[in-house]
């Protein structure tokens, strides 16, 4: 292999003033969904007036312009559809073994979190049936986690 | 659709201007895109006088100037004469581009600059890829399950293989087939070539993407200079580049609500109206720049842009239709895998080469053969929160 010509130009620099941002994210609306997920349930919305149903959850439904949707409690197994395994792992996420990450088809939704009980992503099939449950990964943080079923 | 494109004006590229992509250390955000402007005034032969209206794309959420766009205006001399800021994430180059076209199109400026440019140096990587990760749906993504750009199209490329048998290796020659154009690009990040045992061989990010299935985090600027008909007329240019047809679309920032796993329908439908308004078909395309972040996004590009049915962008890589002199010469600048990917500018990064491409401008070994003068740039935000398709046309 010839060598690797990168362009990387440096020059002297000076530190900027550091500037921290955390956010308090408003959930009054989808309240519902964390206190549920909280109990072991995944839950959507659903509109009462068009039959729509909303995942992640809302509150306001935009093909019918309603509001105050529905809470609705979705099914417990499903079928991946696809998945990845996250080696480089994000801010606030180091601390955790690389993890798998699977989107599955639950009822009338779809819905994303961790795939459990498989070592080796390459054991994993889109089409696999899984069962759904949530589990804390961490201190007080809640993931959707599948398992073969 | 109402269209409306028989009562705008035409529009052509008259100038074009890039820096050399990588990390760029040596210079702030200003100073880079400078060295676009200059030089795309310069082929444009104006001068800041001659421009009417500049748009300025910069997503700007890495750079310690966090509302760029006057002072990156400003340092160019064009104070008086804009900015209007323009940010569409990965995608903000075309947005700017189209922006510009917009203005001349309108009758409201005959002369347009528009300049992408982004900083993705300045804070180390984590930082960078913390930014990065949070783009499109923070709270239900990144925050809920720890989600990355990388992780999103991942989980395409999963589901790409299990329905259409797309393998590892055809990812891999994405990136070997980009990095041997970027290794002839003299303003390219990476200008070196890699093996497909290099590629499968690397670090993987997220499975089935690896470090060389990733484009890299780079510095970059890119501008170009448009004008109206008349315009180009009265100036005299000898070879303008056409804006022949420009489509946009977006696609919900909710992986799990999209219809499917195997291609983005934002950019089936950006190129559907970039086409029609066109007047073309995929087959009259004959050298393309395309959003390739990662090595899965070129082959469903080829697909959604309709240069080979749906499920066989692998095997259209694998024969070589997507090289230098095949049936679309797709990335000969190296693309964003090897040529670099700072956000703002890669757009015009690909209306800069599109245009040295259709002017017949580069050297033996980087210009396109071409018979009909169709080009195209395609410009993507996060995984098809948003892309943008323009045709141009000698």
């Amino acid at each position: 292999m010839s060598e690797k010509r990168t362009v990387k130009r440096q020059g002297p620099t000076i530190d900027s003033i550091p500037l921290i941002y955390r956010h308090k994210i408003p959930i009054s609306k989808t309240h519902r969904f964390w206190q549920g997920l909280a109990e072991g349930r995944i839950r959507a919305t659903r509109c009462g007036t068009c039959g729509s149903i909303y995942f992640p959850p809302q509150d306001d439904c935009p093909r019918c312009m309603a509001s105050g949707l529905e809470w609705v409690d979705l099914p417990k197994r499903g079928t991946i559809e696809a998945f990845t395994k996250v080696y480089a792992r994000p801010q606030g996420y180091e601390h955790f073994d690389p993890y798998i990450v699977a989107i599955v088809g639950v009822g009338d939704a779809r819905i994303i979190g961790w795939l459990m009980g498989v070592e080796d992503e390459r054991n994993v099939r889109v089409g696999m049936d899984v069962e759904v449950d949530v589990v804390e990964v961490g201190p007080g943080k809640l993931v959707p986690v599948f398992r073969p079923a | 659709m109402m269209d409306r494109a028989e009562t705008m004006r035409r529009v052509a590229v008259i100038g074009v201007g890039h820096s050399t992509f990588g990390v760029r250390g040596d210079v702030t955000l200003q100073e880079l895109a400078w060295e676009a402007i200059a030089e795309a005034l310069k082929d444009a032969g104006l001068t800041q006088k001659d421009i009417e209206v500049s748009v300025v794309g910069v997503v700007g959420t890495r750079e310690y100037e966090l509302m760029p766009a006057v002072p990156v205006n400003d340092y160019a001399g064009l104070t008086h004469v804009g900015p209007i800021r323009v940010e569409a994430a990965c995608a903000t180059g075309l947005a700017a581009l189209t922006t510009a076209h917009n203005y001349v199109a309108s009758g409201m400026a005959d002369i347009a600059l528009a300049v992408g440019v982004e900083k993705m140096t300045e804070v180390d990587t984590a930082t960078s890829l913390a930014v990065g990760g949070r783009a499109g749906n923070y709270l239900w993504e990144f925050h809920f399950v720890g989600t990355t750009m990388p992780a999103q199209y991942a989980l395409y490329a999963s589901a790409h293989m299990a329905r259409f048998g797309t393998t590892e290796e055809h990812m891999a020659l994405v990136a070997v087939k980009n990095h041997r154009h970027a290794a002839r690009n003299p303003k390219a990040h990476f200008q070196y070539e890699v093996t497909v045992e290099e590629v499968l061989g690397s670090r993987p990010v997220a499975w089935p993407i690896k470090l060389l299935d990733s484009s890299p985090i780079s510095d970059g600027a890119a501008a170009a200079v448009l004008a109206s008909e008349d315009a180009v007329r009265r100036l005299g240019v000898d070879v303008p580049v056409w804006v022949s047809g420009i489509g946009y679309s977006s696609e919900t920032p909710n992986m799990v609500r999209r219809p499917h796993y195997v291609g983005l329908e934002a950019t089936v439908r950006a190129a559907a109206m970039a086409y029609k308004r066109a007047g073309i078909s995929p087959t009259d395309v004959e050298v393309a720049e395309v959003h390739d972040a990662f090595t899965i996004a070129e082959i469903m590009a080829y697909e959604d842009l309709g240069f080979v049915e749906k499920g066989m962008g692998g095997k259209f890589v694998a024969e070589g239709q997507s090289d230098l002199g095949g049936k679309v010469s797709v990335n000969v600048s190296g693309g964003l895998k090897g040529k670099g990917h700072p956000l703002a500018a890669t757009g015009l990064s690909m209306v800069y080469e599109i245009v040295k491409q259709l002017r017949e401008e580069r050297e033996r070994g980087r210009q396109a053969p071409l018979k009909r003068y169709v080009g195209l740039a395609h410009n993507v935000a996060g995984i098809g929160h948003q892309a943008y398709v323009v045709v141009l046309r000698r």
